[in-house]
């Protein structure tokens, strides 16, 4: 299916690779969103996922690292109108990132996080991730990772975080109602996606994960926080997809009207176009 | 002794551990990567810890912690990583803590690449962090000298009690050349006096990266300069190559170095009477023997992957005596020896209509 977020830029992932899911997620829930380009911004750090951004239409940042969600938030704070959505690797979201996705968790910006969680870095050609699990054996891990991986469901639940959902990608229709959810959702929302890599994580591969994922049941409401918790919580025989928890909180806009009495921040300033044609001649 | 063919990131770690580090703490990031995967094979064998970090903040904020603890320590990374670790190495240089940084450059600014670059030699020499501070730094141009340099940078860090960076780049890094492990015996160096280590018998230690006192702070800084001060005075290191009349004196460190000296040699067939100054100590600089050969050769030509860095410590060595010209390549661009043989041509024929720079 083709979209107006289809563009041209040639790829530079492996064939087989799990980001592939992704990246045709993303475009079609934008569509089926009715998004247009103009008003999307992607926001990448630096990995493999950190890539995707590229090959979709629509306005981008690459930038850093690890720093992702502050840029976004920072976009998004200067012009609310945007849809904003950072979108990196586990490495860079949950290691060199790890702690401004906490803080902003606390902020409650009303922007979308999206980590292609393949529990490895792959563009430095694999070694272990936050996310990796005990045991895992790579260059740099010759006799196994012994740090405990980091649970980003659990920990965004504990925090209280708005909007909290895992995604498989390889389930691309359950990605594209997922991704919808999120983006649609009004404050923070976190959503880890499941993302094969074949290069470089030999244990979790499409078949590992298949065996594995199963979506949250009616019975899961996602409103009740122990219960998205204890479900959180869930990994290894059965792995859990689905909406886990979600809650609303005023988001930081609305929290920055309430306390300062400024009515948008600094994009009022940019709003009319009228106030900027009678600027510019200024500065010609 | 025997010769074996090796990576220079590799050859770094494995001189590394022969001088006793067995400490290592880092991340993952291109061009260096394979010190981490080395280390973290050979580090186990010998009773020691490697660590892959949270991210390089972790990682030399770990080399902190175990070098106030007295044990040779070492973290490498690459342009934002290195970055990434100035703060730590300004503290580090504050509590006049002993450590190795390799910092196996890669093109800039930002991101940049990963190619080859020199682009950090404001980073490493100037003080890359904030304070008035001065790291050592180690410029070797062959697998060899990555090798030799990462011995004595250990011993040097432990004389000094300061942090100690080698500076190679991604050719350095990623080139296989024959190497021979010599370990030159340096003197060992007690740390008995300021280590933290516990101990029954004495008074608790205290190591501290402040002086809220301005009169304090000050005292520390005097004592600061004072090394520093030794270091020019002892530390200074580099090679001299080419005529001994020459027209026109070369300065470049590093790969850039190599480069030169070849081009010394394509000069001498044409008849061109070249000299070459190599700073292999980039800090302290070896600002004597530049003034010297500049004032031989009249004027001197400074090569460099960037925009002209070193230029400006080659420009106050001669204090103004001679003209100082300059050849810059930059993002990972590798400046070759018929460009520069063109350069050199140009200010010798021309003489001082010579551009300044070649961009
Ligand atoms: C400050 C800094 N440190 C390290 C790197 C090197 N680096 C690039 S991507 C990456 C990790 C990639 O892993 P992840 O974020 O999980 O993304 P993936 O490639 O797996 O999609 C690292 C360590 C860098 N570019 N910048
Ligand atoms: S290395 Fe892994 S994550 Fe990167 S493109 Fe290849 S398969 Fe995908
Ligand atoms: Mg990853």
């Amino acid at each position: 299916m083709s979209t107006i977020f289809d563009n041209k830029v040639e790829n530079a992932w492996c064939p087989g690779c799990g980001n592939f899911g992704i990246q045709n997620a993303m475009k079609r829930a934008f569509s089926e969103l009715n998004l247009e380009p103009r008003n999307v911004v992607l926001v990448s750090g630096i990995g493999q996922a950190a890539k995707a951004p590229h090959y979709v239409n629509t306005n981008v940042f690459n930038g850093l690292h690890g720093r992702a969600v502050p840029v976004a938030f920072a976009i998004k704070t200067v012009n609310p109108a945007l849809t904003v959505i950072a979108e990196s690797g586990d490495g860079c979201m949950y290691g060199e990132g790890g702690n401004h996705l906490l803080h902003n968790i606390r902020r409650n910006p009303d922007i979308t996080v999206m980590v292609h969680n393949n529990q490895v870095y792959g563009l430095t050609k694999g070694q272990s991730s936050p996310t990796s699990e005990e045991g895992f054996v790579t260059k740099t891990q010759p006799s196994g990772n012994i740090s405990r991986p980091f649970n980003p469901l659990s920990f965004a639940i504990s925090q209280d975080a708005s909007f909290v959902a895992r995604a498989f990608s390889g389930d691309i229709d359950g990605l594209v109602r997922l991704l919808k959810e999120a983006i649609r959702w009004k404050g923070f929302s976190l959503i880890d996606i499941l993302q094969p890599c074949v290069s470089f994580n030999k244990v979790n591969t499409y078949a590992w994960y298949r065996k594995r994922i199963e979506y949250l049941d009616e019975a899961h409401d996602p409103e009740n926080r122990l219960q998205a918790f204890e479900r959180s919580l869930e990994w290894g025989e059965r792995i859990l997809l689905g909406i886990f928890y979600r809650k609303k909180r005023p988001v930081y806009q609305e929290r920055v009207k309430e306390n300062l009495g400024v009515e948008d921040l600094l994009y009022r300033g940019f709003e009319s176009e009228n106030i900027l044609q009678g600027e510019l001649p200024r500065f010609r | 002794m025997q010769k074996i063919l090796m990576k220079g990131n590799d050859a770094v770690a494995e001189a590394a551990v022969q001088a006793g580090c067995n400490l290592y703490f880092g991340y993952p990031i291109t061009p260096q990567t394979e010190i981490s995967e080395y280390l973290s094979r050979r580090l186990p064998d010998t009773g020691g810890v490697f660590l892959q970090a949270e991210s390089e903040i972790g990682a030399i904020y770990m080399v902190y912690g175990a070098a106030a603890a007295g044990k040779r320590v070492m973290t490498s990374s690459s342009g934002p990583g290195f970055s990434l670790k100035q703060e730590g190495i300004s503290y580090l240089c504050s509590a006049e803590l002993p450590c190795v940084l390799v910092n196996i450059s890669r093109g800039g600014p930002g991101l940049g690449n990963i190619q080859p670059s020199q682009a950090d030699y404001f980073q490493a020499v100037k003080g890359g962090g904030h304070g008035d501070y001065r790291v050592l730094v180690l410029a070797p141009c062959s697998v060899q000298e990555l090798v030799d340099l990462t011995y004595l940078a250990f011993y040097l860090a432990d004389k000094y009690r300061n942090p100690v960076e080698i500076l190679g780049d991604g050719m350095l890094g990623q080139m296989m050349e024959p190497v021979v492990f010599r370990n030159p015996d340096y003197p060992d160096i007690s740390k008995e006096e300021w280590v933290i280590t516990g101990k029954k018998t004495r008074e608790r230690r205290i190591i501290l990266c402040f002086a809220l006192d301005p009169k304090e702070l000050e005292k520390l800084n005097l004592h600061l300069a004072e090394k520093y001060a030794e270091m020019e005075r002892s530390e200074v290191l580099y090679e001299v190559y080419g005529s001994e009349q020459p027209e026109l004196l070369l300065v470049g460190y590093g790969t850039v170095g190599r480069i030169l000296k070849s081009v010394v040699r394509e000069a001498e067939k044409q008849g061109i009477r070249l000299a070459l100054v190599r700073p292999v100590t980039l800090y302290p600089f070896p600002k004597e023997i530049l003034r010297g050969q500049a004032r031989k050769a009249g004027k001197a030509l400074v090569v460099e992957m960037n925009l002209g860095q070193m230029v400006e410590d080659v420009k106050l060595s001669v204090e103004g005596d001679v003209p100082v010209y300059f050849h810059g390549r930059s993002g990972g661009m590798i400046p070759t020896v018929e460009e520069i043989m063109h350069r050199v041509e140009e200010i010798l024929l021309k003489g001082g209509e010579a551009r300044e720079n070649n961009l």
